[in-house]
């Protein structure tokens, strides 16, 4: 965020503004009326005016950077504004007096200041002045009804705009710091460090500070930035002795600037307000503290170093203070759903491993316990042995292509995913003594390595199903993408899941659950002769919100 | 011959029981793939004995043995599993099995446990023994919390603050604080979000 010189004068300086308008209107108001001999009757109170010129200039010089006179006088101004407002209406020829610019003065004064309720306020008082002036010179010969009443509108008309403007403007955001969020992903710094420097640079900040604690343990921890080192900070003791959304700091005064509900200033000691030992800690001397809630913490961030410090960084606070936490919470929440996701993954694995590998060891080990026995009787042991020897090996590819899939560091392409299931149909073919053949639609997919071992155990347990369930000769696969999701269609010939000799009707456990897992979908189709198992998984992560 | 019904859905499993029963006085008479597929074939096949893995799908094998526990004619049980956590290990001693194997324990095992239940006895795994009771002593040395605390560790997992619970409980913000002290002392939890990740866990 990088300013220009005139925006980097005028940012955030609503004080200022108001100010450097002042003088200047005064300028040119005293320009214009010496210029304008129909206002030569006003001459004599050239030194009235002069006066207001003077006080003008010194009220800028004496607020341009100092945020508590800016505070402290903005509503005595205000009302010395309104007076001046009063003098010129009565002392100038009504006709031709350029007074507009003093009524424009204190009605932008309250909309930019304040809010809607103290544009109205002062622009009623305002008309109400116009309206006692006129009614005073109505008696002179220059009275113009018609010129009153076009003037009276005008300003009736002026008040509205101005009103509204004032509503509107409370509900301006200073800082959009959630924009910031897009550039979070992918970063690996510390976000309260990001979430800090994200602040710091919004305010022109050189040193800031944010800390968090949680409503039970009084210990507060966080990070510090001061001339771009950061460093970790912990203190026992809270910041702020009560709840604030923020407020304007300076130690070697002992002055506290905060707002109060209806948003009026509350002027306060920093000792009243803030454990100045905790800012000594940080080395703050002046600046902005604001408040920082997260859906889990609640803390504080410290701004200083500020080249310009003003009231409206009051309102900026509470904006970063806001933005903050919502970058927090996002931080948070992609953090957790990234752990989650690799929580899930480990599950997965660990299920995976169990379900195939322990299972198949503890099942080779009753085969060696049944092979000993049968040697132990004198009985024939070879063809257990070579059986065994045959489940070992096949074991033994499953694994590798188990660990092969889980050493790749990228996603495969659908047509890669299709050449791997056609490795393992040829391993199944021999396993089970079927002719098992695998199609794969020209669809482009990228898929997840999750998800190719899914669909590789699926077909195992599909395949299993089939020959021993089905008495299945011959299995056609078929593997496509449909929308966002991958389909994966078994058919076989076998008898299918439907009941047999009384027996209660087998069902796809081990792949409903495989599927479920995975948030897809599993129709089942059966009848002597052809079964059908469609089973569609989701590309991306399906897991329901 | 004792008539045996293998409920395990792992097809390797099964072979290789078929091949171990081979040639002994055990016949296996039928397997059942999930938990509702084992009850309909303890009801239709009358095993004598029944071999049960846990993690089966639709109805584990600890809900299959509950199950059989209200019947009055049920087959003798062998819980055989590839392992099991403190909880299912609590809740496999409550439903009082007649046999518990390991299947990475040694085969021999699952063979005299056969021979032990088919006599009318009891027979555990050495092992699942051991590890059945460190889970009793875990279970028993787990942190007692009062009533009033668990309903706190409740509401906090529910994601309630402080405020909220003080309402809901009718006591002060002060005192919800006092007892969250209490239970982080008592779990040895650092925080709030710690307390509603790991109440379960911890609570047992």
């Amino acid at each position: 965020m990088k300013f220009s010189g005139a925006q980097s004068l005028f940012k955030y300086q609503r004080g200022r503004v108001i100010a450097l308008g002042r003088a200047m209107l005064a300028l040119l108001f005293i320009l214009s009326i010496w210029l304008d001999s129909s206002q030569a009757a006003l001459k004599p109170s050239y030194g009235l005016l002069l006066f207001y010129v003077a006080y003008a200039l010194a009220l800028a010089a004496l607020t341009w950077r100092n945020w508590w006179f800016d505070a402290r006088l903005a509503v005595p101004m205000h009302f010395l504004d309104m007076v001046a407002f009063t003098a010129i209406v009565f002392s100038t020829n009504p006709d031709t007096s350029p007074f507009f610019l003093f009524f424009i003065l204190p009605l932008l004064s309250a909309a930019i200041r304040w809010g809607w309720r103290e544009t109205a306020l002062t622009a009623a008082v305002l008309i109400l002045l116009y309206l006692a002036g006129a009614l005073l010179v109505s008696h002179s010969g220059g009275f113009e009804m018609q010129r009153f009443v076009i003037r009276s509108g005008h300003l009736v008309i002026l008040s509205a705009v101005l009103i509204w403007f004032g509503i509107h403007q409370q509900f301006t955001r200073l800082f959009f710091g959630v924009d910031e969020l897009e550039h979070r992903f992918g970063r690996d710094e510390d976000p309260l460090a990001y979430v800090l420097g994200v602040a710091m640079r919004a305010s022109r900040s050189r040193s800031g500070a944010i800390m968090f604690g949680s409503p039970e343990v009084p210990r507060f921890t966080g990070v510090r930035i001061v001339d771009g080192a950061v460093s970790q900070l912990a203190t026992d003791r809270p910041l702020l002795r009560e709840a604030l959304p923020s407020l304007l700091f300076d130690v070697q005064r002992n002055r506290a600037l905060t707002t109060r509900t209806q948003g009026w200033y509350r002027f306060d000691t920093v000792e009243t307000l803030i454990d100045s030992d905790v800012l000594a800690e940080l080395g703050a001397i002046e600046g902005l503290v604001t408040e920082v809630r997260t859906g889990t913490r609640q803390g504080w961030l410290v701004l200083w170093d500020m080249s310009e410090l003003s009231v409206d960084f009051l309102d900026l606070g509470t904006e970063l203070g806001r933005a903050a936490g919502a970058m927090l919470d996002h931080d948070a929440l992609v953090s957790a759903i990234g752990e989650s996701a690799a929580a899930g993954m480990r599950l997965s694995l660990a299920r995976d491993v169990h379900d195939s590998i322990v299972q198949f060891l503890a099942g080779a080990a009753f085969r060696v316990e049944a092979v000993m026995r049968v040697s132990r009787g004198g009985g024939e042991v070879e063809s257990d042995l070579k059986e065994l020897k045959r489940l070992l090996i096949e074991e033994q590819s499953e694994i590798r292509a188990f660990v092969s899939a889980l050493r790749r560091d990228r996603e495969l392409d659908l047509a890669e995913a299709v050449d791997e299931l056609k490795t393992l149909a040829r391993r199944l073919e021999q396993q089970w003594s079927v002719d098992c053949h695998v199609d794969g639609h020209e669809d482009r997919a990228s898929v997840p390595i999750r998800l190719q071992l899914d669909l590789q155990q699926l077909l195992r347990e599909a395949v299993a199903n089939a020959v021993r369930h089905g008495g299945a000769s011959r299995i056609d696969v078929d593997v496509g993408v449909v929308d966002d999701s991958l389909r994966l269609a078994v058919k076989d010939n076998g008898t299918g899941f439907a009941p047999r000799n009384g027996r209660s009707p087998a069902e796809p456990w081990s792949l409903k659950e495989r599927v479920d897992r995975a948030h897809g979908s599993l129709f089942l189709q059966s009848e002597p002769g052809c079964t059908n198992v469609v089973i569609t998984l989701p590309l991306t992560n399906g897991a329901p919100a | 011959m004792t008539r045996v019904l293998l409920a395990d859905d792992h097809p390797m499993i099964a072979a290789a029981l078929d091949v171990l029963l081979r040639g002994t006085d055990y016949e296996l008479i039928g397997r059942a793939r999930s938990g509702s597929e084992t009850l309909a074939e303890v009801a239709r096949l009358k095993p004598d004995l029944l071999l049960l893995d846990v993690n089966m799908p639709d109805g584990s094998g600890l809900e299959v043995l509950a199950e059989l526990r209200k019947r009055t004619r049920a087959p003798a049980i062998v819980l055989l599993t590839a392992g099991m956590d403190d909880s299912q290990l609590l809740t496999a001693d409550r439903l009082g099995p007649e046999g518990m194997v390991l299947k990475t324990s040694d085969p021999a095992l699952l063979l005299e446990c056969m021979d032990q239940v088919r006599k009318g006895e009891r027979w555990a795994d050495p092992e699942m023994a051991e590890r059945t009771r460190h889970a009793k002593e875990r279970a028993a040395s787990a942190p007692s919390l009062t009533p009033r605390e668990r309903e706190l560790v409740e509401l906090v997992r529910q994601g309630l603050r402080n405020r909220d619970i003080a309402a809901q409980l009718g006591v002060t913000e002060g005192t919800v604080k006092v007892y969250l002290h209490a239970i982080f002392d008592k779990l040895g939890v650092d925080n709030r979000t710690e307390l509603a990740m790991r109440g379960p866990q911890l609570l047992g």
